[in-house]
This record gives structure tokens, sequence and C-alpha cells, in this order.
């Protein structure tokens, strides 16, 4: 789990020395792919810590999520729809679930430690 | 491995995201001489508003301190005044004579008879107030604020009448004649009307008189809050 959050501070820091900027029309595909991203990266923190995480479905996740948001946003800009807003609706909903999510397993986890402590006290 | 190449990407796309967002931060970049002007503008500005003040009060003054047939008196100068400053009322005086003649080229197919379109009557109207022009008549229509200058067919009018055919006179008063004439006679806007075939000669005569506009004004659609001021 560190690894992951060792090489986002990597890649931010990566991005602004590189100082890379995205023309103003391609600017919607790429908050929806971080948006995407970031809805992977906590499913992945959940499903570490419900010790369900497999690499394969993370990755596999992680670029299909991406690639369809895109496609998404593409086609709502050819039809005229703001079709990205339904992305950005279900992530945005997941992305809360899986922190509601990681925040009870770690408050579980929490007491259990504490429990611990004191039965042993 | 893979989780460490993912978060990278994502992080990348973060940075990347986060610096497209940041717009430049907007600075004032006027130097000492931009804001000066702008200062001397204002001020002008302000300078003019005391004066309509003040104006304002002498006649107010007149109003409440004179008897009442002189009451009428200054009504009716108002009305007048009011009536000058719209263009509704006859007006002599010394000014520039802009005579609109066409030119004709010896070409062997022979050229048609040059017609001024509406685009070039309202460049030259642009131009000359530009310069201080204060009234302005084509011909015996008179220009004010609400005259309409177009298309109609292939002719071109002015007040809802047609223009006459060429030659036709400009006439235009101006507080500074001199200046608006060599201001007029090395304007860009000759050469324009010469692609036209149209010659443009200016000159200054002692007494011109401009036509009163004639037609009714409609008054449905005017809007006091709104309209805005042409002098500064």
């Amino acid at each position: 789990m560190w690894l992951t959050f060792i090489f986002l501070i990597i890649g931010i820091t990566l991005g602004l020395l590189t100082d890379l900027r995205v023309p103003d029309i391609y600017e919607n595909y790429l908050s929806i792919a971080v948006l995407a991203a970031f809805d992977t990266l906590i499913g992945g923190i959940r499903a570490h810590l419900e010790e369900k995480f497999d690499e394969k479905v993370f990755v596999t996740g992680f670029f299909a999520n991406i690639f369809l948001a895109a496609l998404l946003a593409f086609l709502g800009v050819q039809l005229g729809i703001d079709l990205y807003l339904a992305a950005v609706f279900a992530f945005g909903v997941r992305l809360f679930q899986n922190i509601a999510l990681i925040r009870r397993y770690i408050l579980e986890r929490f007491e259990k430690n504490t429990r611990k402590k004191k039965s042993k006290i | 491995m893979l989780l460490a190449f993912v978060s990278l990407l994502a992080g990348l796309m973060i940075a990347v995201l986060f610096q497209s967002n940041q717009k430049p931060e907007t600075r004032d970049t006027r130097d000492l001489w931009e804001i000066r002007t702008e200062l001397n503008e204002e001020q002008i500005k302000q300078q003019n508003l005391y004066k309509q003040i003040s104006e304002a009060e002498e006649i107010i003054n007149q109003y409440e301190n004179e008897p009442n047939t002189e009451k009428i008196e200054t009504l009716k100068e108002q009305v007048n005044k009011l009536k000058e400053k719209a263009g509704l009322s006859e007006k002599q005086g010394k000014g520039l004579v802009i005579t609109v003649k066409p030119i004709f080229r010896d070409i062997k197919n022979g050229q048609a008879y040059p017609t001024i379109p509406p685009e070039l009557i309202n460049r030259l109207l642009n131009e000359l107030k530009l310069y201080g022009a204060t009234d302005i008549a084509i011909e015996n229509e008179r220009i004010i604020s609400i005259t309409p200058v177009r298309a109609v067919g292939d002719s071109t009018y002015v007040n809802n009448r047609p223009v006459p055919p060429l030659p036709i006179d400009i006439k235009v008063m101006s507080k500074d004649l001199e200046k608006l004439m060599d201001y007029m006679e090395v304007n860009k806007i000759n050469d324009y009307f010469a692609i036209e075939n149209i010659e443009l000669s200016y000159e200054i005569e002692e007494v011109i008189t401009l036509p009163k506009y004639d037609m009714p004004i409609d008054f449905q659609w005017f809007d006091s809050e709104n309209v805005e001021t042409g002098e500064s």
C-alpha cells in the first residue's frame, strides 16, 4: 500500500517538473481520466484492506475505466450531450462508497487493536 | 510493480491536469503613461459632468426665481436648444462641404454609373464623427442619432429616402473645421471611395444650411436607462 503512495507522489512531482500542459479541448477527457484513476486507486486500497486484492483486476480495471470514461466523454461531445457527467457521477458515488468502506475497516482495526491491548493489560 | 506503474501514471495525470488548470494571474501591466492618460480621460469626463450639472442648476434657478411669463420663455428656449441638439431644427453657419462625384476612367467597355453603398456612408459618418463633426446632412437628409442608412434593393436609403444619384453634397458642421478637413483629406476613406469610382472633395464654405430632420421619431423603443451617451 505504501508503494502506491510513494509512486503517486513521484508521479505528481515528475508531472510538475516536466511542465506539461493539456490543451483546453482535452481538459475534459483528462479530468475524467483522473477521476477514473482515483476511483481505481481508492478501490484498490479498499480491496487491499479486505484482503481481496488482485493485481490483474486492479490494472485492467484502471485502464478499462479510463478508456471507458474517455470514450463516454468523446461520445458526449459528438452527440452534444454532457455524457461525461454520467461518468463523473458514477465515479463520484463509487469514490465516496469506497472511502466510507476504507474508513470503516480502519476503525474496526483500530478498535480490535485497542481491545487486544486492553486484554493484554 | 504494476501497481507502482499505475500509481505513477495516476500521479502524472493529476499533475498535468493541475498544471493545465492553473491560469496565469492577470497583472496590471499598464505603465505610468497609460495610467496618466486614463486619469486624464476620467478628469475630462468629470469636468464635463460638472459643466452639465452647473448648466442644469442654472436652468432650475431660472425657473424658480422668475415670474411666469419668463418661465415660459425659458421653457421655449430650452425646447429650441434641445431641438437643435437633436437635429430637429435647421442650422446655419460655417461648414465643410464634401462633394461626392463619380470618377470616370477610360475603360473600353464602358463603366457602370457609381452609387454609394451604405457601408461606405456609415464609415464616412463614423470617421467624420470621430474627428469632431457635430452636425451632418447628406444632401437633404439630416443625420441624427437614429438615422438609418441601409441598402434597399439596389439603392441606398438614408432616413428611409433614397440618396439621389451622384454628384451629391455632404454638409458637415464642427467646432474645428480646419482640423476636420485636414483629417478627412488624408483619411483612408478616400481610397475606399475611389475603389467604388467615387471621388470626395472637401471645401469649407462660409454659410451652409443643414436641413432639419422632418420624419416623426418613434419613442416607443427608447429606453432612457440604457442609452449610451455619445459625449464623454
